[in-house]
């Protein structure tokens, strides 16, 4: 099946060089090269002085195999096992259905340049960079210029927080893998583009795996008992994106929400 | 400036594949993938910006009538890493536009190709990633 997919769109006009491909284009000096000179996206996983991965970098994530065929919006259900249900209270599949059905993925806060949650904001094909230090790692996210701070010197997650669209987030290491859990969300964000709704009280703990230089898993476990019946799981697989940089996304010219109708 | 012609023609174009939005907004919730349309007017405006760049242009229908027309395209980031530039489309550019229509009724469609006249095709991009693909 043919799919549409922007970053493979070839654009045919010959175009004239500007400097802002000196910007997205350019040769990193720690990107690790094969004998060709290309990027080597399965060089190992870059380290820190202090020995652990090194997260940091431009990453996308790899498209999921569609398992909700009945939406065209990104669905968490697309980065869980065949088979796999995301069990809801009755009220909170009320909400879900709605917005899948009759919304069409309509009226979700992005369309107001408001935030994903975790994890949409990593669902859909933009990047996002980490930047990985000894006490805090930062999450830049290319679109809407949004970012997160996983504070990583010590502290506790916050108790009753101000509640915050992106909430509040510590990080550990087990082995190799960087564990965010993250607290204090509002309860305004979606989960995924298709509305899978959450609660003030749910917890999100994200573990990050750099498999190479190049690729990146992410498991992110959603626990809000006052909307689903159990905590729930998605695996979602990052490429590094090589030798670029984020560019500026705010939003600046907001001009679909007017024109949202859904079914 | 000068008013080209044009015919609205709604042509069923072959679907193939499932129409992912992107980020910023749903694209079913917006759009019908059942309303194919192709357009060919006059480039008026272009806003180069996020999230989404748009541009405007100037199309006669089959009676004579003339409207200004408003295309949804990717957004600047995205546009940019394939190689555009805020002058990869200018004011009073010919094109010919393959998108899909707004359900509102609007005079908007995101736009999946757009071509001069001359043939030569100036993207083949849309908004989204997945739009509903014309073969």
């Amino acid at each position: 099946m043919a799919r549409a997919f922007a970053g493979c769109v070839v654009a045919l006009l010959v175009l004239t060089g500007s400097a802002s491909a000196q910007w997205i284009t350019i040769r990193l000096p720690r990107t690790p090269r094969t004998a060709d000179g290309k990027p080597n996206m399965t060089a190992p996983a870059p380290r820190t002085p202090d020995g652990k991965p090194d997260m940091s970098g431009i990453w996308t994530r790899v498209e999921a195999t569609k398992k909700d065929n009945e939406t065209d919006n990104f669905n968490l259900l697309d980065w869980m096992p065949a088979g796999a249900q995301i069990r809801m209270r009755p009220e909170a599949a009320a909400v879900y259905q709605h917005r899948r059905d009759v919304l069409f993925g309509g009226g979700r806060p992005s369309e107001q340049c408001l935030p994903h949650s975790i994890p949409d904001a990593m669902l859909p094909p933009v990047n996002f960079k980490i930047v990985q230090n000894p006490d805090l790692t930062l999450i830049l996210y290319e679109e809407f210029n949004h970012f997160r701070q996983v504070h990583t010197d010590g502290r506790m997650l916050p108790v009753d927080p101000q509640p915050a669209w992106l909430g509040y987030s510590i990080g550990k290491w087990d082995r190799n893998v960087f564990v965010v859990e993250t607290v204090g969300f509002n309860d305004r964000s979606w989960l995924d583009d298709t509305g899978h709704p959450h609660s003030e009280a749910m917890k999100t703990t994200e573990r990050f795996t750099r498999i190479d230089f190049g690729h990146m898993d992410m498991q992110v476990t959603i626990d809000d008992p006052q909307t689903y019946l159990e905590p729930f799981t998605a695996t979602v697989h990052f490429t590094l994106q090589p030798d670029t940089e984020l560019l500026e996304g705010i939003c600046d010219n907001e001009k679909d929400s007017d024109h949202i109708v859904g079914k | 400036m000068a008013v080209i012609r044009v015919g609205i023609v709604l042509i069923a174009l072959g679907l193939v594949g499932e129409s992912h939005a992107l980020a910023h907004h749903s694209f079913s919730a917006e759009y019908d993938s059942k309303k194919p349309i192709t357009l060919m007017g006059s480039v008026t405006k272009v806003e180069w910006q996020n999230p989404h760049v748009r541009f405007y242009a100037d199309v006669k229908d089959q009676t004579g009538a003339v409207a200004n027309w408003e295309f949804e395209l990717a957004s600047g980031t995205s546009l940019v890493r394939q190689g555009w530039t805020r002058t990869s489309l200018k004011p009073a550019d010919v094109i010919k536009v393959e998108g899909y229509l707004a359900r509102d009724g609007s005079r908007l469609v995101n736009a999946v190709s757009v071509s001069m006249t001359d043939g030569r095709k100036l993207f083949a991009g849309s908004s989204f990633e997945g739009a509903p693909k014309q073969e």
